[in-house]
C-alpha cells in the first residue's frame, strides 16, 4: 500500500514574480524516478510542504504538455506561504500528488473555449490554458477574459501578451482600479460582457476565481445561454489531506479534493447555497 | 461452528494468556472510575494489577474504539535534515468488550479509510485484529442508547470475530469468523459446548436487552426526511443558538473520522502528526484568506446533522450515525442525535 502522505523533495528552480504577493516557482523533484512518474492531469492540485511549517493544497500551473517541471503560483496568505516566500531559487520543498479531477479536456476539442478567471483564479486555468495553445488547431476560437483588483496583480503578464498572439486567440483584460497608462477595460470581469460577444454556440466556459466573481460570472453566463454543464469551474476550500479523508473541504457528499476541485455548475447546484462554494 | 461457553470467572485467565500472544485492549476502569479501553501490559505484575481493572460489566466507555485504529493524535512520519521515516503501526489486536454499536462505528470507519486513495495509517492498524464483542443486556447509556431505533444492536449481528452475552455467571458465545473459530480453538480449555437449551435462552435475553433500550425513535423516517428536500433551517438555527461548539460529541462519535495535521518541530528534527479534528469548529474551514464558508455557527450545525443522516447514507447505504447516544449523554447542553430525529420526525421541540 503506496503512504500517500509522504512528499517528496524537490528544488526550486526559478521565482518568476507575479504580483506584490503572488510568485510563481518552478521546481524539479530532486529523485529522477519520482519525477518521471509524476504524472498529472490539467486542473490537477499537489500537496507543498515545508516540513516543520506544515503543507497547504496548491493547484499545479504548469501544463501536463510541458515535462521535466511543475510550477506553482503561490500567494503569500497564510504562514506556509509566507515562509515560501522567503525561498530562494535552489531552496527545497516537499510536493505529493498529483491529487483530484481534472478539467476535460478531450470532450472540448473542437469547441470555442472561454477561460474566465478572477485575480489569483487564472494560475488554476494556466495549466489548461497553455494545453490548449500547444494543441491550438484542435479547438474553436479562444477568449480568455481576465479581471483584478488593480493591474499589478495581474499574474502571467507576459504570458497574456503571447496568447494575444495566437491566431484565433483573443484576451480581455479588466481591472477595479487602473493605474496611468492603463489601456483596457475598467470594472469587474462581468463588465466584459459590454465589450465582447460571449456566445453559447458550440462552447465551453471555464471559471476561475474569488467565490463572489465566480456567482457573478456564473449568473452572465447563464444569462447567456450556457447551460449548467458547460460551466466549468474549480472550487478552492480549506484541506489537509488531499486524499478525501480529513473532510475539511467535505461540502454536500463531495470531497472537493477527489471529486473535484473541477466541478460543473450543474453539480454546483446540488450543494446546499449556505456551504458558499461560489 | 455450534454455540460456545465462558465462565466469567474465566475471563480474566483468558486475558491474562491472550495479553501474552496480542496487544490487548479491554474496557478498564481508570483511577477516575471513567472506563476505557486500555492495553493489557505484557509484564506479570503489571498484568495482573490490569486485569483487576477489567470492566465488562454494562457501563459507558467513554471514549469509543475507534481511537484504537483512529488514535487522538498520532505520528505519520518524522524527519531531519536528511530524510523522512514513515511511522507505521501493524501490532497484531484483540480488542475485547467492544460493544455492537461501536463495532458497526469501527465497521464504518474501515469503510471510510479504504474508500478513494487508502489510508495508510488506519489501514495498517487493522491490518490483523480480532474483535470480541459484548452484547448489552442493559443500556449502558440509560437515557441516551437509542440502537434498537437503527438496529445497531443490543446486540451484534455480523462484523465481529467473536461475541459475548452475559448469561449469569457464564458468558455465551457465538462464533461470527474463521479468525475466532480459531481463537478458541486455541484456547479450547476456556470453552465448553453450550447446552442444547442455550440457543433459545440466548433469544431470551436478547428480546429482554431490547425491551431495555428506553429511548426509541422514528430513524427510517428521519433518513427519509433527511433525503428529501424539506427545509431544516429553522432547527438547524435554533439548536445553533443552543450549541456551545465544544466539539464532545463529535470527539465521542464511533463514525466520525476527521482530522488535522499539523508539524511539530524542534531543531533540525520534527514530527508531522495528525489529530482529531470537527466540522464544529468554527476554524475547520477557515482558509488562509480569512474566507470562511462555515462562518455563522448554524451552518456547522446542519453540516453534522446532514453529514450524518443524509450523505452518508446517501454515498454508503448505511447511516453514519449508528444511535450510540454518545453526543447526548457526553453534551453540556442536553442535544443529541436521538433528540434531533425525534424532532424532525414528531415536529416537536425538544431542544
Amino acid at each position: 500500500m503506496k503512504n500517500e502522505y509522504l512528499p517528496y523533495k524537490v528544488t526550486i528552480a526559478s521565482i518568476q514574480k507575479e504580483s506584490f504577493d503572488t510568485n510563481t516557482y518552478k521546481v524539479v523533484f530532486d529523485d529522477e524516478k519520482t519525477r518521471d512518474s509524476f504524472d498529472y492531469r490539467q486542473g490537477q492540485f499537489a500537496e507543498i510542504s515545508i516540513l516543520g511549517v506544515g503543507e497547504a493544497p496548491i493547484s499545479i500551473t504548469s501544463s501536463p504538455s510541458r515535462k521535466g517541471y511543475l510550477e506553482f503560483s503561490i500567494r503569500a496568505a497564510g504562514s506556509l506561504t509566507n515562509k515560501i516566500h522567503e525561498m530562494k531559487v535552489g531552496d527545497s520543498l516537499y510536493v505529493r500528488g498529483p491529487y483530484g479531477n481534472s478539467f476535460p479536456y478531450e470532450e472540448t476539442k473542437g469547441k470555442n473555449i472561454y477561460f474566465i478567471a478572477g485575480g489569483i483564479g487564472l494560475p488554476p486555468l494556466r495549466s489548461l490554458i497553455n494545453m490548449t495553445m500547444d494543441n491550438r488547431s484542435d479547438f474553436g476560437h479562444i477568449k480568455i477574459l481576465y479581471g483584478s483588483k488593480t493591474p499589478d496583480e495581474l499574474c502571467f503578464k507576459q504570458e497574456l501578451d503571447e496568447w494575444k498572439k495566437v491566431e484565433n486567440t483573443e484576451v480581455w483584460l479588466i481591472v477595479d482600479k487602473p493605474c496611468d497608462g492603463w489601456g483596457c477595460s475598467i470594472g469587474v470581469v462581468t463588465e466584459l460582457w459590454k465589450d465582447t460577444d460571449i456566445h453559447p454556440k458550440n462552447a465551453v466556459a471555464f471559471v476561475c476565481g474569488p467565490p463572489i466573481m465566480i456567482k457573478f460570472v456564473v449568473q452572465k453566463l447563464t444569462q447567456s445561454g450556457f447551460k449548467d454543464k458547460d460551466i466549468i469551474m474549480t472550487l478552492e476550500r480549506y484541506m489537509k489531506c488531499g486524499i478525501g479523508k480529513c473532510g475539511h473541504c467535505n461540502v454536500g457528499e463531495k470531497f472537493v479534493c477527489v471529486d473535484g476541485p473541477v466541478f460543473t455548475y450543474e453539480e454546483i447546484k446540488k450543494i446546499p447555497s449556505r456551504e458558499k462554494v461560489i | 461452528m455450534k454455540l460456545k461457553k465462558i465462565l466469567q470467572k474465566d475471563v480474566e485467565k483468558l486475558l491474562g494468556e491472550a495479553a501474552k500472544k496480542w496487544q490487548t485492549y479491554v474496557p478498564s476502569k481508570n483511577d477516575e472510575g471513567d472506563t476505557l479501553f486500555a492495553i493489557l501490559p505484557k509484564e506479570k505484575d503489571e498484568l495482573e494489577k490490569a486485569l483487576q481493572r477489567v470492566n465488562l460489566k454494562d457501563d459507558w466507555v467513554a471514549i469509543s474504539p475507534k481511537e484504537i485504529f483512529f488514535p487522538q493524535v498520532e505520528n505519520m512520519f518524522s524527519f531531519d535534515k536528511e530524510r523522512i521515516t514513515e511511522e507505521i503501526e501493524t501490532s497484531k489486536k484483540l480488542i475485547f468488550g467492544i460493544r455492537p454499536c461501536d463495532l458497526k462505528g469501527v465497521l464504518f470507519a474501515d469503510e471510510f479509510f479504504k474508500r478513494n486513495l487508502e489510508d495508510i495509517y488506519y489501514l495498517s492498524r487493522i491490518e490483523d485484529r480480532l474483535i470480541v464483542t459484548i452484547g448489552c443486556n442493559t443500556p449502558p447509556r440509560k437515557e441516551a442508547c437509542f440502537c434498537t431505533s437503527a438496529n445497531t444492536g443490543p446486540f451484534a449481528k455480523e462484523g465481529f470475530d467473536l461475541e459475548l452475552v452475559d448469561a449469569g455467571n457464564y458468558y455465551l458465545v457465538e462464533v461470527g469468523s474463521v479468525k475466532g473459530e480459531e481463537f478458541i480453538n486455541l484456547y479450547s480449555a476456556f470453552f465448553e459446548d453450550a447446552g442444547d437449551d442455550e440457543a433459545e435462552k440466548l433469544n431470551s435475553i436478547e428480546s429482554d436487552a431490547k425491551e431495555a433500550i428506553n429511548v426509541k425513535v422514528d430513524f427510517d423516517k428521519a433518513l427519509e426526511i433527511m433525503k428529501g428536500d424539506k427545509d431544516l433551517t429553522e432547527n438547524y438555527k435554533r439548536i445553533g443558538e443552543r450549541c456551545i461548539y465544544c466539539g464532545g460529541c463529535v470527539y465521542t462519535c464511533p463514525s466520525c473520522t476527521c482530522f488535522n495535521v499539523f508539524d511539530d518541530k524542534l531543531g533540525d528534527n520534527g514530527v508531522r502528526r495528525r489529530n482529531w479534528d470537527t466540522c464544529v469548529f468554527r476554524g475547520y474551514t477557515r482558509e488562509a484568506s480569512g474566507h470562511n464558508p462555515r462562518d455563522e455557527k448554524w451552518t456547522r450545525t446542519a453540516r453534522r446533522y446532514e453529514h450524518k443522516l443524509k450523505y452518508d447514507y446517501s454515498v454508503t447505504g448505511t447511516s453514519g450515525c449508528i444511535a450510540c447516544g454518545r453526543c447526548l449523554s457526553s453534551c453540556p447542553v442536553n442535544i443529541g442525535m436521538s433528540k434531533f430525529i425525534e424532532e424532525i420526525t414528531t415536529n416537536k421541540r425538544n431542544m
